[in-house]
């Protein structure tokens, strides 16, 4: 079970990220995952900068990483982060979903 | 550096899957071998600076500097110095500080480290305590976060999956002459393109392995007196950038690295090309290209295509030789141990002691640490005198 | 803010939000699996494919991407909303409210009232009910009612068909609304069609018996209720929605109830993404605002197993049309998200529904 109280801490920050778009400028795919990470690989991992040129690391998910490339714009979404025991808290943070092409 | 401090002993054990060994016994057997390199008894050490990064982590052991000094049966002063996979520089750093202060004049940097009792997925998880909170919420591995470095200057620089495959060539090569490396034959390039990918486009054999091992150096003062042959280290400088990849100023090089190289080349008073071997800190394929480069070796963006030519290999001749000990690739990477290890090697080289492995007329080396992906970089040179 | 006694507070939608999961696996898929004859389950149940949830996705995340669109296209500060009310069968936890996750991350603050509900698949209607009797009574100005599931089902059951993923988040004001709800009425009962013990995974159900004497008894029950209440016959409204548990109840229902199917077209996201349990009468009601013109009405019943169904009449405004092209600006329509679409195999469905 993760620390609830440093879940609760690190969850402070995701209001102000929600909904922010970003570029992104470097990405690879994890296909061997950390603990925690197991059901979600293989996934892309990427640098993602801002308009404000503040840059964060960030999972991007619902893409296979055949679409992706660096200029590819993102949106920061909430979605679940490290798997954790059945009677746990559950993780939350901040992700990246490449945005809908018929958009922009 | 007014001091003028002495590398007078090593000694390291093997590198490798050491399942039946423990902590104390890979201290007891590195420290043994110094002790006696040195010709000294355990009792003239009068400090000892341990280098790790996992054992609090996984073994749930702190407190190594107690450990080990009652393991070497010594009630001296020791405590650990920390700072990723560039702990061992940093206690290098550490212990010469002491002895430059006046305050002790023989003293033991031991690297130790043992990562096989555990799960690959748990080493990867605590070697992430390395990185940042954000990286590891972002389910980032140490191999992704060097595979975004790589891409950024595979795209810059148009560096070549096979350029990184050179690099571990050239490391396995290496290690087949080093009798304690963990892995003692070559590896075709086709083998390392072929093996499965860990974080695009970094592969299984473009990583280094998880290792158990130890090394041990004794520093003393040199009395001015003193005239025999020795080895001595002439500059030791670290640098730090950001913890984390999201905020450096720059994708396609570890600062760090350039500031602390380029401190220790104005401390030494030297220039990369005076430089006979170097021990780089290639803990991935791309981190040799990249210190090469941030070292002042070649160009930026350029060494790939000198490694893929062979050069800095062993018995190329006129170029410096990088990573004769097989590198953290080939020789392995037990991570507190490492920075150590790359001292006792260049010590070792400057001694003539290396074998098939000789480089000839060794008389100037670096040494090169990393921790993290580049948060901590440490440089160290030594010269033969 | 202080009403003069007797007067009537118009509550209604101010905006609304919505959002459906990127993956789909088609219903032939999962029959082939079975080894079912696909024509069948088509011809059954009258859906294509089904909406489900990545594997980082549940209520909270869902909720989140419905009410900041919500809040975003509404021009909407968090901060001003005063209740919210969370509505689904697959909270992720059984103590410990969704509505509170969801209002933190959105920046709510710390000014609000929260609560979960639950009531099969109209736990998410409860919450409109409510949230209009808050601002009714004038105690709120604002509140946010949302539906939304990452629907499970035990494999090979008939639910497995359907049981999809979606949310859908409505902002309820008393000022500057694009939709006001001009009456709201319930018909409820016991009735064990539809179930899921706690601590027990998957939800069972009672075959046909959640037919007439569940889905069609709760649902008629309500909109006769509505039709009497509010003096109306089914050609005084422009459009209709029902609870969508399958392709083919909705329509029965409507026609039973006197609806044509042009009425009820706009409503019938199920043929493309299935039953998203809290949030599926909402997402039709969604999807028929996304379309509907200034001053036109719309009737609307859900239906919860255990079982009960609420009644809405709405009546669009003529601040419809500047939230639509909002929504269209920013490709947030359903037809939007439903053709944004990634197809996934029967394995795949089982991973990212956490079955394996």
């Amino acid at each position: 079970m993760i620390s609830p109280v440093k879940i609760w801490r690190n969850q402070k920050d995701i209001t102000k990220m929600l909904g922010k778009i970003g570029t992104v400028i470097a990405w690879t795919i994890i296909r061997v995952p950390p603990t925690g990470f197991m059901k979600q690989a293989p996934y892309p991992l990427a640098l993602i900068t801002f308009d404000d040129r503040t840059r964060i690391m960030v999972q991007i998910v619902d893409c296979d990483g055949s679409n992706l490339e660096i200029g590819t714009k993102v949106r920061l979404v909430v979605r679940k982060t490290i798997e954790t025991t059945e009677d746990g808290i559950i993780p939350y943070g901040i992700k990246a979903k490449p945005i809908n092409k018929l958009l922009s | 550096m007014d001091t003028r401090i002495a590398i007078i002993g090593t000694g390291m054990t093997h590198f490798g899957e050491l399942w039946g060994v423990s902590p104390r016994q890979l201290a007891s057997d590195a420290v043994s071998q110094a002790v006696v390199d040195a010709g000294l008894t355990k009792k003239d050490i009068q400090g000892i600076f341990v280098a790790n990064m996992l054992s609090g982590m996984l073994g749930l052991q702190g407190h190594l500097g107690a450990l080990f000094a009652e393991e070497l049966g010594i009630q001296v002063p020791a405590y650990t110095v920390e700072g990723a996979c560039a702990s061992g520089g940093l206690a290098l750093h550490t212990a010469m500080m002491s002895i430059a202060s006046g305050k002790y004049d023989t003293v033991l940097v031991l690297g130790v480290e043992k990562m096989t009792d555990h799960s690959p997925e748990e080493v990867s998880s605590a070697l992430m305590g390395a990185g940042s909170n954000e990286e590891r919420l972002a389910g980032a591995t140490f191999p992704g976060l060097y595979a975004l470095l790589a891409k950024s200057h595979m795209q810059k620089f148009g560096t070549t999956e096979r350029h990184l495959a050179s690099v571990a060539v050239k490391n396995h090569f290496h290690a087949s002459l080093n009798p304690k490396a963990q892995f003692q034959k070559s590896i075709p390039i086709e083998t390392i393109l072929k093996s499965p990918l860990v974080a695009d486009p970094l592969k299984l054999l473009d990583c280094s392995p998880v290792t158990d091992g130890a090394a041990a150096v004794i520093l003393q003062r040199k009395k001015t007196s003193t005239s025999s042959h020795c080895v001595e280290i002439c500059a030791s400088q670290i640098a730090t950038d950001t913890l984390g990849l999201a905020n450096r100023s720059s994708l396609l090089e570890l600062r760090a690295t350039r500031y602390a190289a380029h401190a220790a080349y104005i401390e030494a008073g030297i220039t990369p090309k005076e430089i006979d071997i170097v021990e780089l800190h290639d803990c991935f394929t791309i981190a040799e290209i990249l210190a090469i480069e941030d070292c002042g070796f070649t160009e930026k963006g350029e060494a790939g295509k000198m490694i893929e030519k062979g050069m800095f290999t062993l018995g190329s001749a006129k170029r410096t030789v990088v990573n004769s000990s097989g590198g953290l690739k080939a020789c392995g990477h037990p991570v507190g141990a490492t920075g150590v290890k790359q001292i006792v090697e260049l010590a070792d080289q400057l001694r003539g002691r290396c074998g098939k492995r000789q480089v000839k007329h060794a008389h100037i080396g670096m040494a090169h640490n990393v921790g993290g992906s580049g948060a901590t970089a440490v440089v160290h040179i030594v010269k033969s005198v | 803010m202080k009403q003069k006694k007797n007067a009537k507070i118009h509550a209604g939608i101010v905006g609304y939000g919505t959002y459906i999961p990127q993956y789909r696996i088609r219903t032939v898929d999962i029959a082939r699996v079975w080894k079912k004859k696909e024509e069948d389950i088509i011809s059954g149940l009258g859906i294509q494919e089904k909406a489900v949830s990545a594997v980082d996705e549940d209520a909270v995340t869902i909720s989140v991407e419905a009410a900041h669109a919500a809040c975003q296209d509404a021009g909407i500060q968090p901060k001003v909303i005063e209740a919210l009310l969370i509505g689904s069968e697959s909270h992720p936890y059984a103590v410990n409210p969704t509505a509170t996750i969801v209002g933190e991350m959105l920046g709510i603050g710390h000014q609000y009232f929260a609560a979960d509900l639950e009531f099969a698949c109209k736990a998410g209607t409860a919450g409109i009910v409510m949230i209009a009797g808050l601002i009714q009574s004038g105690q709120i100005s604002f509140g946010c009612a949302i539906g939304a599931d990452t629907a499970q089902s035990k494999p090979h059951d008939a639910l497995e068909y359907t049981s999809a993923s979606a949310g859908v988040a409505f902002l309820l004001g008393n000022t500057s609304l694009i939709a006001e709800l001009l009456h709201s009425t319930s018909y409820s009962s016991d009735t064990p069609d539809f179930w899921r013990r706690d601590g027990i995974r998957y939800p069972s159900h009672a075959g046909r018996f959640t037919g007439e004497p569940a889905y069609f008894t709760h649902v008629m029950g309500a909109a006769v209720r509505l039709f009497e209440e509010t003096n109306t016959k089914p050609s005084d409204f422009d459009y209709c929605v029902f609870h969508m548990p399958n392709g083919k109840f909705p329509r029965e229902v409507g026609k039973r109830l006197g609806f044509t199917s042009e009425q009820l077209a706009l409503s019938l996201t199920v043929d493309a993404i299935g039953n998203p349990y809290s949030a599926s009468s909402p997402l039709g009601l969604a999807a028929t605002l996304d379309k509907a013109k200034p001053n036109q009405k719309i009737f609307m019943v859900s239906y919860g197993s255990g079982a009960g169904s609420d009644a809405f009449m709405w009546k669009t405004t003529g601040n419809i049309t500047k939230f639509q092209q909002k929504r269209k600006k920013m490709k947030r329509f359903v037809e939007d998200a439903v053709r944004e679409k990634t197809y996934i195999d029967y394995v795949t469905y089982l991973k990212q529904t956490h079955k394996i």
